[in-house]
């Protein structure tokens, strides 16, 4: 038996009738002519199967005709309640329901933006007005001796050491052991960064190209540097960080869509701040 | 009318409207296939794989309130706004992060607290919802309760209802997967969908991380389960076997806090009782090839009552070695055994010689299981264990026990635990496949630079060379497995360099466990390099002198004038014996620095108790290398 059907015989069975007919008669014999909107509760096929699948997802199995009837009598307990609750004015100054009811109407206006999709153009308006955000990472190609911590041994040593190099020679001599390779080729400028510091990579910006130069400092200690290649900076393209910028973009237009949600409802507002 | 009904019903749902929709859209973001592997592993990637958000039951009870866009977004590098109102950045950005919200009531707090108070029947929770909604102080005090009762398998009946909990739990991982794919950028920064699966019997902390190699298209096809055995993975396991039936996809389980296990966490019998059999020590092994070792509810390497001639054994002990995790049992000094790694690869290697195989046969990360949104593992940035102790002038000092007014305090909390992990790219495929060769390194939060291969053939010349190559083509990195070579020695390549942004290092020792002639297992802390600061510092009597101290503990200062910035040499085992099952693994050592409380009595001019922590040596752990006899 499929859900639906299993749902529509759902709807044939007695106790549901026996309920139905319950709440009308309680609405007839309350006085006021039931509107038919306020004081008809009707387990319709989607609600029914609501409640089965719900149900499903937590027992992983079919639920008994007991257990259909258990479901409805509590849907149907919670309507009554619910709007009784209402007629009564239970929500009032209620605050936790005040705030809940918020939440919901802050979710329905961020909704739209959450499931909009922005146009190429919106994208790309974004990049535009911060490229550096977006901008594919610098790679990096140098070669470097290594001459161990900052110490003004150490710095003696890179002038020698600088002097050599700048001749046309050598600086093996000078090298201090290190997991440090001694040439980056093409490599990211956050994976340099990582080992040796972001100062570090931001010195290396400031160096001239095909020329030793230094000693620049890391965080590991004193370095010779050539550049041996330096690209001009590259430019952000949408497909390359489209899902970033969508993001930013999700981001943003779900807090503008809450904002000007707000300033709409509350333009239907008179508000009277009295100052003591 | 039917649409008014739809509406309507949606409204009464206990769930945010976005929730409702069951649709989870594929995100085509970025593409793994374009993300190229090197041939092998050139760069560590840092992360964390426990972190935990609102979404958490006991995160969002202590008064969090950012959610897993924010972690990520923070865990990427961005300036967040924590949840007490400060700017809260990472000095540089992570490469990966798992959030592993409690499966166990995911967003059970955060109903409680929306719920309307007419409606809470239960007389505790009723006073839970009042405590959370007094502010702060109330949430730890309902959290406190809450955990206890958690550990006494006494909680209310509607926190614990298992239709309401199933139903709370898909909605939220369906938004929390789509945000995590939303995140995951291939080559750039990795967001894992993963959960925690809390087991705990007693308080006995049992708690595994469940982490998914998968996207959207397999982890959709799964919700995270909470445990109802109450003593065994088994059923986890199980969980874990059918997800990668079915989907064909991959996942793996890290155990975590064995510290506050009170000795179940690396039983040498099976559990309960028994021995343990070969079966059960593969299914363990394969299924969780990583332990988390150190976080920031203390550190779990090694205890001074197991290890009594290393003099660093003991690294974060301090208060999480009374009790276990909710103290509800005083620790016995023969549960330690049960709790430590370097225990369990003991146990490890006594459980192989009579079965064949080696449950405990893991590697090791550092995580931060900080309920903050906010992974942090600075000293000097340091947002807490929970929003309770978010930056402010107290918390060093201030009771943290959970409401028992004994034991543990603010200033227990570590600082710590990063991953590091040697993958050949930044995408989930490389990283998980990374944990699970066990090719991973703990550190204590700074993010030092550690290589370890061992072989058969290195030479001190090696490090000449490219001797990264070498270790690969001659050896094999952390986490791998020698097998024995007649007439030969192990040699080891150790490396490791400073953290840039960090501290000098004072030295690297290699620690070697084994099983003697007698069936005993045994363990020795080599000393292998150090920064012998111009040859005046020697070892005397197999000992290394200590490397002295800079600390200013008035400023929150250190001078990297003492130690190195790198330390590397080549080790042979000068005590092998071929017939011994043996591990290595290697610890690095920083030099002396201000801890956490230290940077907080600076910077908040308050004055810290006698006892308080005001300095340490930070430290990485790598997984080890086994030696294993050809029979």
């Amino acid at each position: 038996m499929t859900l639906r059907s299993r749902a529509a015989t759902l709807l044939r069975e007695p106790l549901v009738h026996f309920m139905l007919a319950g709440a009308l008669v309680f609405a007839v014999l309350s006085g006021r002519p039931p509107d038919p909107g306020e004081r008809r509760i009707v387990v319709s096929e989607a609600v029914a199967n609501r409640l089965v699948e719900r149900w499903m997802q937590s027992f992983r199995r079919a639920p008994t005709a007991d257990e259909i009837d258990g479901l409805i009598r509590d849907y149907v307990m919670d309507q009554v309640y619910y709007r009784e609750a209402l007629r009564l004015g239970l929500d009032q100054d209620d605050e936790v329901i005040i705030r809940r009811l918020r939440n919901k109407m802050v979710a329905l206006a961020a909704s739209e933006a959450e499931a909009a999709t922005p146009t190429d153009a919106q994208l790309q308006a974004l990049i535009d007005a911060d490229p550096a955000r977006y901008a594919a990472e610098p790679l990096l190609d140098f070669t470097q001796v290594y001459l161990g911590s900052d110490t003004p041994a150490s710095r003696a040593a890179a002038a020698q050491a600088l002097g050599a190099l700048q001749g046309g020679g050598a600086a093996d001599a000078y090298r201090q052991p290190a997991p440090i390779p001694a040439t980056f080729s093409r490599t990211p400028a956050s994976d340099v960064s990582a080992v040796l510091g972001d100062d570090f990579v931001a010195a290396l910006g400031k160096l001239p190209v095909g020329q030793w130069s230094g000693p620049v400092a890391s965080g590991a200690g004193l370095h010779l540097v050539r550049i041996d290649r330096r690209d001009p900076p590259p430019a952000p393209r949408l497909a390359d960080v489209r899902q970033k910028v969508e993001n930013d973009w999700r981001s943003a237009a779900t807090q503008k869509a809450v904002g000007e949600a707000y300033v709409k409802l509350l333009e239907g507002y008179d508000v009277v701040i009295e100052r003591p | 009318m039917r649409h008014k009904i739809a509406l309507a019903a949606a409204l009464l749902a206990g769930t945010m409207l976005t929730a409702g929709c069951d649709q989870i859209k594929q995100v085509t973001g970025g593409s793994e296939v374009a993300v190229e592997e090197t041939e092998f592993p050139e760069r560590v990637f840092w992360g964390d794989t426990h972190l935990h958000t609102s979404n958490s039951v006991d995160a969002f009870g202590f008064g969090v309130r950012l959610g897993p866009e924010e972690a990520l977004r923070f865990a990427r590098g961005e300036e967040v706004t924590a949840t007490t109102g400060m700017k809260a950045k990472l000095a540089r950005p992570l490469d990966f992060l798992v959030i592993a919200d409690h499966a166990e009531a995911m967003g059970a707090t955060k109903a409680l607290y929306d719920a309307p108070r007419l409606l809470i029947r239960d007389e505790r929770m009723k006073r839970w919802y009042d405590l959370m909604h007094e502010g702060p102080a109330g949430s730890q005090q309902a959290m406190a309760e809450l955990l206890d009762a958690r550990g006494r398998n006494d909680l209310p009946q509607a926190l614990t209802d298992a239709d309401a909990a199933a139903e709370r739990t898909q909605s939220i991982w369906k938004d929390h997967l789509k945000t995590v794919e939303r995140y995951n950028e291939p080559g750039k920064f990795t967001a894992f969908a993963g959960f925690e699966y809390t087991l705990m019997q007693g308080g006995n902390n049992l708690h595994r991380n469940v982490i998914f190699r998968d996207g959207i298209d397999k982890v959709g096809k799964v919700a995270p389960i909470d445990p109802t055995y109450k003593n065994t993975p088994d059923e986890i396991w199980a969980y874990m076997e059918a997800y990668e039936k079915s989907t064909g996809g991959k996942v793996l389980a890290i155990p975590h806090n064995s510290n506050l296990s009170n000795g179940l966490m690396f039983e040498l019998t099976a559990p309960g009782g028994g021995p343990m059999t070969a079966e059960y020590a593969r299914r363990r092994a394969r299924l969780e090839p990583v332990v988390e070792i150190t976080q920031i509810k203390g550190d779990s390497e090694a205890h001074p009552f197991l290890s009594s001639n290393d003099e660093f054994a003991g690294f974060g002990v301090a208060g999480w070695e009374l009790n276990n995790l909710l103290m509800q049992e005083p620790k016995k000094n023969e549960m330690f055994a049960g709790e430590y790694v370097r225990e369990a690869l003991k146990r490890g290697l006594l459980i192989e010689a009579q079965t064949g195989a080696n449950p405990y046969k893991f590697g090791v990360i550092g995580s931060t299981d900080s309920h903050t949104g906010l992974a942090t593992a600075d000293e000097d940035n340091f947002f807490g264990k929970h929003t309770g102790n978010e930056p402010n002038a107290l918390r060093a000092n201030e009771a943290q026990n959970l409401g028992t007014g004994k034991g543990r305090f603010g200033w227990h909390y570590l600082a710590g635990g990063y991953a590091a992990v040697w993958a050949k790219a930044n995408t989930r495929a490389a990283i998980w496949d990374a944990m699970a060769r066990r090719e991973v390194y703990a550190t204590t939060g700074p993010r030092m630079t550690v290589r370890f291969f061992g072989g058969w053939d290195f030479k001190a010349d090696d490090l000449k060379g490219d001797w990264v190559r070498a270790g690969y083509k001659r050896g094999v990195p952390m986490g791998g497995e020698l097998a024995g070579k007649p007439g030969a020695r192990p040699t080891f390549i150790v490396s490791a360099l400073k953290d840039p942004l960090g501290a000098n290092l004072d030295r690297v020792q290699v620690v070697k466990g084994w099983v003697d002639k007698a069936g005993k297992a045994q363990e020795k802390v080599f000393d292998v390099v150090w920064s012998d600061m111009g040859g005046k510092r020697k070892a005397a009597g197999g000992k290394v002198p200590a490397v002295g101290d800079t600390v200013n503990v008035a400023t929150a200062t250190y001078q990297n004038t003492i130690g190195a910035p790198t330390l590397a040499t080549v080790w042979t085992d000068p005590e092998f014996d071929p017939k011994q099952r043996a591990f290595y693994y290697v610890r690095v050592l920083e030099i002396p620095t201000p801890s956490w409380p230290a940077y907080d009595a600076v910077r908040f001019k308050v004055k810290l108790n006698p006892d308080v922590r005001v300095k340490q040596q930070e430290r990485a752990y790598s997984s080890a290398i086994w030696y294993t006899p050809t029979a």
